[in-house]
C-alpha cells in the first residue's frame, strides 16, 4: 500500500470532527474533513477518499441526494451517520447506495469495525470471491452449495438465492427493498412478508439456534445483515 | 349444482317484524257494540296471564258497577288513577306516568278510543297506549267496532249515531293480536233489558236508535268481517315473512283523489274499504294547480283530508303538481300502475256537470284500462261559508277598503271631466276609451272589486254624460245601447283580468319577500359563531317573521335549558318544559296543535341535525285558531316556522362543528409543538452526547496510541460538551421558570465588556468559526442585572447568530447607553430573517428555516428565553432584519437589540 487509507468525514458539527480526527489518525487513516455537502462532493471528486463517513443532516443538501450524486460516478463505500429515530431516512440512504450506517451517538470501536468491513468489501469487489466462509458456514455461490461444518445443507432455489445475496453483502446491512428487488424482482419490493417467511426457513436450516440467530441478524425496521466473513 | 329455488321472505314483511322488536305487544278485544263483554273477556284472559308470572297490572278498567266484572278485578294489581279537574268536575283518569314508572310486563287499559280531558299529555288514550308500547310494555285494551276511523261513516249511516271518538286504522292494524268478543244480538238485547249494559251518558233516544236489532246485526257483521280480514292479512304476512309463496294480491291498485270539498273524507273512507276488501294497496293524491290558487281554508281542508288518508293507512299520500287535473291524475295513475280510481261526484259544479266537464266525466272519457268509482255522497247543505267560496280570495283576504272605492269613483269623475273637455275641443268618435283607462287604473291599483265597481260607475257616467239624450240614463238609439253593454262587459272582463294579474303579482312579491327573508336569515345565522348567538338570532328572527313569541332550548347538563327567547324569558312552566323535553327526546313536535300535550301554550319543534336532535324551538299560540277538536297552528305559519327551525338547526350544528374543529386544531397544534420540541431536544442532546461518547471511546480504545496533545484535546472536548449539555439543561429549566413566572433574579453590577468576552469565548469554544467584534461605548457604566441570566440571554442570541449567519459571517456585539437606558445589540451580516418570521422569532419553538440540516435545528427556545430574561429585567428585546441604519454589505443581516432600563449608574 503506497498511501494511508483515506477517510473523508462530512459533518457540519464541529464537535464530531474534533474527536473523529485524532481517533482515526491514530488508527493510520488519513482524515479529510468537510463541513457541508458541497465541500464533501468536491473532496470526493478531487481527493479520491477510500471511504466516506457522511452525516445525513447537512445544512446545504439532503444526505440522500449526496449519496445519489456520488453513486453516479463513484462506488466509494459510504457509511452514514444518523440519529436512531430517523429510520426512514436511513433506509432511503441505504437504498440510494450507502454501504452501512452507524447510529449517533456511537462508540469509536463500532465505527472502526464498520470502516474495516466497508473497506474489505471494496477490495473484494475488485476480485469477487465465489466462496464465502463464515465461522464454518460455507457458501459456494458458483456451485450452489452450502455446508455447515462440513455437512451439506439442503436449500430450496429461492432460499439459496436469498442466502447468496446476503453473502455477497456479508457484514453489511441490506434493506428489505434491496433483497426483495434482487431475489424476487422489482414487482415485489414491498412484499416483506415473503422475506420474513424465507428468512425464518433459512434460519431453521443454517442457524444452530434459530431463535437466537448468529448468522442472519435482523436490523429492526431496516433489513438484514449476514455476519461478516472473518 | 344449481341452487334449489328457495322462496325468500318478503323484505316488507321482515321489516315490519323488525320494527316490532323491542316494542310491547298490543292485544285488542274487539266487540260489535257496548255490552258484549269485552272487558269481562279481557280480565278473564288477564287471569290466565297472571298464572304465567307476575307483572300483570290493571291500568284502568271501568266496571260500571257490574258485579261479575268487579269480582274478576279482585287479585289484580290496580294502578291508582289520576284525579283531573274537568269542567268543574273531578274525574279519575288513567295515569300514564305511573304506568311508565311501574313498567309492568303487561298492562290492561280499557277503552282504546277514549278521549282524555284537555290538559292531558295526549288528547287520546290510543296515544297513551302507543307510548306504553314503545316503552316495551305489552298492552291489552278494548274497542268497539264503531270507533274505527274507516268505519265511522258506515256506522253513522247504520245507527244514525255520530261517533266522535275514533281510533286511526293504522294503529288498529298494528295490533299484534285481535280477539273478537262476540255476542248474538238477541242476547245483547236481553242483557240491555236486564240493565247489564252500561251506555255512556247518551240520550235515551240515541240508545234506542243504536240498540235496534237491525243495527246490531249490521255492526256485528262489520266486526266479524273486520276480524276476518285481519286474520287474512295476518296469514298473508306470516306466509310472506316465512317465505311461503302465497296468494299475492291480484295486482289491483287503487287511487283516491282528494280535494278541499267536504265529501272527500267519505270518498277516502270508501277507497279504504274498497282497498281492504280486495286486499289492494291504495294511494291518496291531491292535485295542486298553479293557476288555481287555493284559499287558506281550502288548503287546510286538503291537508286535513290527506292526513285522514294517512291515518287510514294509505300506502302513499302525495300532492301532485300539474296544470290539468285530469291529465295529471291519469299520468300519475299510469306511472303507479293504478287499476281503479275513486273520486267523489261533486267536483266541478252544476255547469261542468251539465257540460260533461266534471272530473268523473272527464276521467271516464280519458282513462284507459282503469275502473272509475264515483262515490255519490249526498251534497252537504250549502252553508253560508259555502257561499263565500264563490267570492275571489282578494275580497276577503285583504278586505275592501272604502277609500279604494272612493278613489275609483274619483277616477271615473276624472274620466268624465277629461271626456267633456276632449269632446268640447275635438270631435272624438269614442269616449269610452277614457273610461276604460279609469277601470284599468282601479284594477291595477286596488284589485278586482273596486274595478268592477268602477266599470258600473263608468257605464252609468258614460251613459249619463255622453250618450244622447244627455244627462239622462235613457238611451235613444238602440245601437248605442248595445255599445254601452258591450262596454260594460268589456270593462268587467278587463277588471277581472287586471285584478287577477295584480293579485298574482302580489303573491309573487310576498313569496319573493319570504324567500329573501329566509335567505337573509340563513346568512345572518351562518355569520354567528357561538351557539348562544345563533339561538338569540334565531328567536329574534322567528319572532320578527311570525309575530309570535319564540323560545329556543338547548341541552345543558343532561337537561334542556332556555338558551334564548324573544320577548326575553328565562323559564318555562312545568307543562311547557315537559312538552319541550318530549319534543327533544322523541325528536317529534309537541305541545300546541300536536298529539302530545296540546294544551301547552307553545308549539315545540325539534331542531334536527345530522347527529340527532340539537335542541328545541318553540313559538307561542298567537296563531292558534280554535278549530275542530283541538287547537291547530295555521299550516302556513307552521311551514315557515319549521323551515326557520331547520335553518336554525343547521346553524347550530355548524357552530358546534366549528367549535370542535377549533378544539381539534388547538390539540393538534399543541401536539405539533410538543413533537417539534421533543425532536429538537433529542437532537440537541444527541450532538454533545455523540461527541462525549466518541471522544471517551477514542480515549478508551486508542488512548495509549494517541499523542498527549490529542488526548488532552479529547478530554477537553468531553468537558466542553458536558458543559454544553449543562447549558442546555439550564436553558430548559430557565424556560420552565420563565413560563411559570418564577425566574429567580440576583442582580449585581455587571461590566458589559467582560460579559461580552465571556460569551464570545464560549461561542468559539463551541466551534464558532465566525469573526467576532465587541464594541463597548467609552464610559459605559456597570449595569445592575443578574450576571448569569444576562450571560445566558447573550449566549443564546449569539448562538443563534452563529447557527444561522453562516461560517463566514461577522458578528458584532455592541453596548451603549443614554441617560436612562442601556442598549445591547448583537448584529450579524448573515442572510437575515425572513420578514414573515420576524414577528415570531421570540416565540417558543419558533425556528429558523434556513439551513435544512441538523445544524439548523434547535429547540427554538434560545430567543424565547432571552426575551423572558430581558422581560424579567423590565427591558425590551426587538429583532431587526436587515438592521436599521446599518447598510450591511449584501442588504441582509440581523440585529437583536436589548434595551434595559438604567435607574442608577456606577461608572
Amino acid at each position: 500500500m503506497t498511501r494511508a487509507t483515506r477517510v473523508l468525514v462530512v459533518d457540519d458539527e464541529h464537535a464530531i470532527h474534533r474527536f473523529l480526527k485524532p481517533a482515526l489518525e491514530v488508527n493510520d487513516y488519513e482524515v479529510l474533513s468537510a463541513g457541508t455537502a458541497a465541500e464533501g462532493l468536491k473532496r470526493i471528486a478531487a481527493d479520491a477518499p477510500d471511504v466516506v463517513v457522511l452525516d445525513l443532516g447537512l445544512p446545504d443538501m439532503d444526505g440522500k441526494d449526496v449519496i445519489a450524486r456520488v453513486r453516479q460516478w463513484s462506488d466509494v463505500p459510504i457509511i452514514v451517520l444518523s440519529a436512531r429515530d430517523r429510520e426512514a431516512e436511513k433506509i432511503a440512504a441505504l437504498d440510494f447506495g450507502a454501504d452501512d450506517f452507524v447510529n449517533k451517538p456511537f462508540g469509536m470501536g463500532e465505527l472502526m469495525a464498520r470502516l474495516r468491513t466497508a473497506l474489505r468489501h471494496r477490495m473484494q469487489r475488485k476480485g469477487e470471491t465465489p466462496v464465502v466462509n463464515i465461522d464454518g458456514l460455507v457458501i459456494d455461490v458458483a456451485r450452489r452449495r452450502v455446508t455447515w461444518e462440513g455437512t451439506e445443507v439442503s436449500l430450496s432455489p429461492k432460499e439459496f438465492e436469498l442466502l447468496a445475496f446476503l453473502a455477497r453483502h456479508s457484514g453489511r446491512v441490506v434493506t428489505h427493498k434491496q433483497i426483495l428487488t434482487a431475489v424476487w424482482g422489482p414487482a415485489h419490493e414491498h412484499d416483506t412478508q415473503y422475506l420474513r417467511v424465507y428468512i425464518g426457513q433459512l434460519r431453521q436450516k443454517i442457524e444452530p439456534k434459530p431463535a437466537d440467530p448468529r448468522f442472519i441478524l435482523t436490523e429492526p425496521g431496516i433489513g438484514y445483515r449476514l455476519l461478516d466473513a472473518a | 349444482m344449481a341452487l334449489p329455488n328457495v322462496p325468500r321472505a318478503s323484505p316488507d314483511a321482515l321489516l315490519a317484524l323488525a320494527n316490532r322488536e323491542g316494542r310491547g305487544r298490543l292485544k285488542i278485544f274487539l266487540g260489535a257494540a257496548p255490552g258484549v263483554g269485552k272487558t269481562y273477556a279481557m280480565l278473564l284472559a288477564g287471569k290466565t296471564a297472571q298464572e304465567d308470572g307476575p307483572g300483570v297490572v290493571v291500568g284502568l278498567v271501568e266496571t260500571h258497577g257490574r258485579r261479575e266484572t268487579d269480582e274478576l278485578l279482585q287479585g289484580f294489581e290496580i294502578l291508582p288513577r289520576l284525579p283531573v279537574l274537568h269542567r268543574g268536575k273531578m274525574i279519575q283518569e288513567f295515569d300514564i306516568d305511573a304506568a311508565l314508572k311501574r313498567h309492568p310486563r303487561l298492562i290492561i287499559v280499557d277503552e282504546y278510543a277514549h278521549s282524555n280531558p284537555p290538559g292531558s299529555r295526549h288528547p287520546k288514550r290510543w296515544q297513551d297506549i302507543e307510548e306504553l308500547l314503545s316503552a316495551g310494555i305489552d298492552v291489552w285494551t278494548t274497542l268497539n267496532i264503531q270507533h274505527l276511523e274507516s268505519l265511522n261513516d258506515v256506522v253513522q249511516r247504520i245507527s244514525r249515531v255520530r261517533v266522535r271518538e275514533t281510533v286511526p286504522d293504522t294503529v288498529f292494524d298494528k295490533a299484534d293480536e285481535l280477539v273478537l268478543v262476540d255476542l248474538p244480538p238477541d242476547e245483547l238485547l236481553k242483557r240491555l233489558a236486564e240493565g247489564k249494559v252500561y251506555v255512556q251518558d247518551t240520550a235515551a233516544r240515541a240508545v234506542d236508535n243504536f240498540f235496534r236489532p237491525n243495527n246490531l246485526v249490521a255492526l256485528r257483521e262489520l266486526a266479524l268481517r273486520r276480524a276476518a280480514s285481519r286474520i287474512d292479512s295476518d296469514l298473508l304476512e306470516r306466509m310472506q315473512s316465512g317465505g311461503v309463496e302465497g296468494p299475492w294480491a291480484a295486482g289491483e291498485r287503487i287511487l283516491v283523489c282528494i280535494g278541499p270539498d267536504d265529501t272527500s273524507p267519505m270518498v277516502v273512507r270508501h277507497a279504504k274499504r274498497l282497498a281492504e276488501s280486495i286486499g289492494a294497496p291504495w294511494l291518496a293524491v291531491t292535485v295542486e294547480r298553479p293557476f288555481k290558487q287555493l284559499r287558506d281554508a281550502e288548503r287546510r281542508k286538503v291537508e286535513e283530508h290527506l292526513r285522514l288518508a294517512e291515518s287510514l293507512g294509505a300506502d302513499e299520500v302525495k300532492t301532485l303538481l300539474g296544470s290539468d287535473l285530469v291529465q295529471e291524475l291519469l299520468r300519475y295513475a299510469k306511472f303507479e300502475n293504478i287499476t281503479q280510481i275513486v273520486v267523489g261526484r261533486s267536483r266541478g259544479g252544476w255547469l261542468a256537470e251539465a257540460l260533461g266537464r266534471s272530473l268523473p266525466h272527464q276521467l271516464v272519457r280519458c282513462a284507459e284500462d282503469i275502473a272509475i268509482h264515483v262515490v255519490t255522497v249526498p251534497e252537504p247543505k250549502r252553508s253560508p261559508s259555502r257561499l263565500r267560496l264563490v267570492l275571489p280570495s282578494s275580497l276577503r283576504q285583504r278586505g275592501l277598503h272604502p277609500l279604494h272605492f272612493l278613489w275609483s269613483a274619483a277616477g271615473v269623475v276624472c274620466a268624465i271631466a277629461v271626456g267633456r273637455l276632449m269632446t268640447a275641443l275635438v270631435s272624438l268618435p269614442n269616449v269610452s276609451m277614457i273610461f276604460l283607462l279609469a277601470v284599468l287604473f282601479a284594477a291595477v291599483r286596488f284589485g278586482i272589486w273596486p274595478a268592477v265597481f268602477t266599470s258600473f260607475l263608468a257605464f252609468l257616467g258614460y251613459n249619463f254624460f255622453f250618450i244622447e239624450p244627455f244627462y239622462t240614463l235613457t238611451v235613444a238609439r238602440p245601437h248605442e245601447l248595445l255599445a254601452l253593454f258591450i262596454f260594460l262587459g268589456f270593462a268587467v272582463l278587463f277588471s277581472a283580468i287586471a285584478g287577477r294579474i295584480r293579485e298574482q303579482a302580489q303573491i309573487a312579491v310576498t313569496r319573493a319577500q319570504a324567500t329573501r327573508r329566509l335567505f337573509e336569515f340563513a346568512r345572518h345565522l351562518s355569520s354567528l359563531a357561538e351557539p348562544q348567538m345563533v339561538a338569540e338570532g334565531a328567536v329574534a328572527e322567528v319572532q320578527r317573521s311570525l309575530g309570535a313569541p319564540a323560545i329556543l332550548l338547548l341541552p345543558r347538563d343532561d337537561d334542556l335549558a332556555v338558551a334564548a327567547a324573544w320577548p326575553p324569558e328565562d323559564e318555562l312552566d312545568t307543562a311547557s318544559m315537559t312538552a319541550a323535553r318530549w319534543a327533544f327526546e322523541r325528536d317529534e313536535p309537541a305541545g300546541l296543535g300536536t298529539g302530545t300535550l296540546p294544551n301547552v301554550p307553545w308549539y315545540f319543534f325539534p331542531l334536527r341535525a345530522s347527529h340527532g336532535c340539537v335542541g328545541v324551538i318553540g313559538i307561542a299560540d298567537r296563531f292558534a285558531s280554535h278549530a275542530g277538536d283541538g287547537t291547530k297552528l295555521d299550516s302556513e305559519v307552521r311551514t315557515l316556522f319549521e323551515t326557520l327551525a331547520e335553518l336554525t338547526a343547521t346553524a347550530l350544528e355548524r357552530s358546534r362543528l366549528a367549535r370542535e374543529i377549533a378544539a381539534a386544531k388547538t390539540a393538534t397544534d399543541t401536539e405539533r409543538v410538543r413533537n417539534t420540541f421533543l425532536a429538537s431536544i433529542s437532537h440537541d442532546f444527541r450532538t454533545p452526547l455523540a461527541s462525549i461518547l466518541g471522544a471517551a471511546t477514542s480515549l478508551i480504545y486508542f488512548g495509549s496510541k494517541l499523542s498527549d496533545a490529542s488526548r488532552q484535546d479529547l478530554l477537553g472536548q468531553v468537558k466542553d460538551e458536558a458543559e454544553q449539555l449543562d447549558n442546555m439543561v439550564r436553558n430548559l429549566l430557565a424556560m420552565t421558570r420563565v413560563e411559570a413566572g418564577a425566574l429567580e433574579m440576583r442582580p449585581d453590577w455587571v461590566d458589559l465588556s467582560e460579559a461580552f468576552d465571556r460569551v464570545v469565548a464560549l461561542a468559539k469554544r463551541r466551534g464558532a468559526a465566525q469573526t467576532f467584534e465587541t464594541i463597548v461605548a467609552p464610559g459605559m457604566p456597570f449595569v445592575p442585572v443578574d450576571p448569569s441570566l444576562l450571560d445566558q440571554a447573550l449566549t443564546n442570541i449569539v448562538g443563534n447568530a452563529v447557527r444561522y449567519a453562516g461560517s463566514n459571517a461577522r458578528i458584532t456585539l455592541e453596548a451603549s447607553c443614554d441617560d436612562d437606558e442601556v442598549l445591547l445589540s448583537v448584529m450579524d451580516d448573515g442572510p437575515g430573517i425572513a420578514p414573515d418570521m420576524l414577528a415570531t422569532v421570540f416565540e417558543k419553538f419558533a425556528r429558523g428555516r434556513g439551513p435544512g440540516g441538523d445544524g439548523g435545528e434547535g429547540a427554538g427556545l434560545g430567543l424565547a428565553i432571552a426575551k423572558g430574561i430581558v422581560d424579567a429585567h423590565g427591558g425590551s428585546i426587538t429583532a431587526e432584519s436587515p438592521p436599521a441604519g446599518s447598510p450591511a454589505a449584501d442588504g441582509h443581516g440581523t440585529r437583536i437589540v436589548i434595551r434595559l432600563p438604567l435607574r442608577e449608574k456606577i461608572s
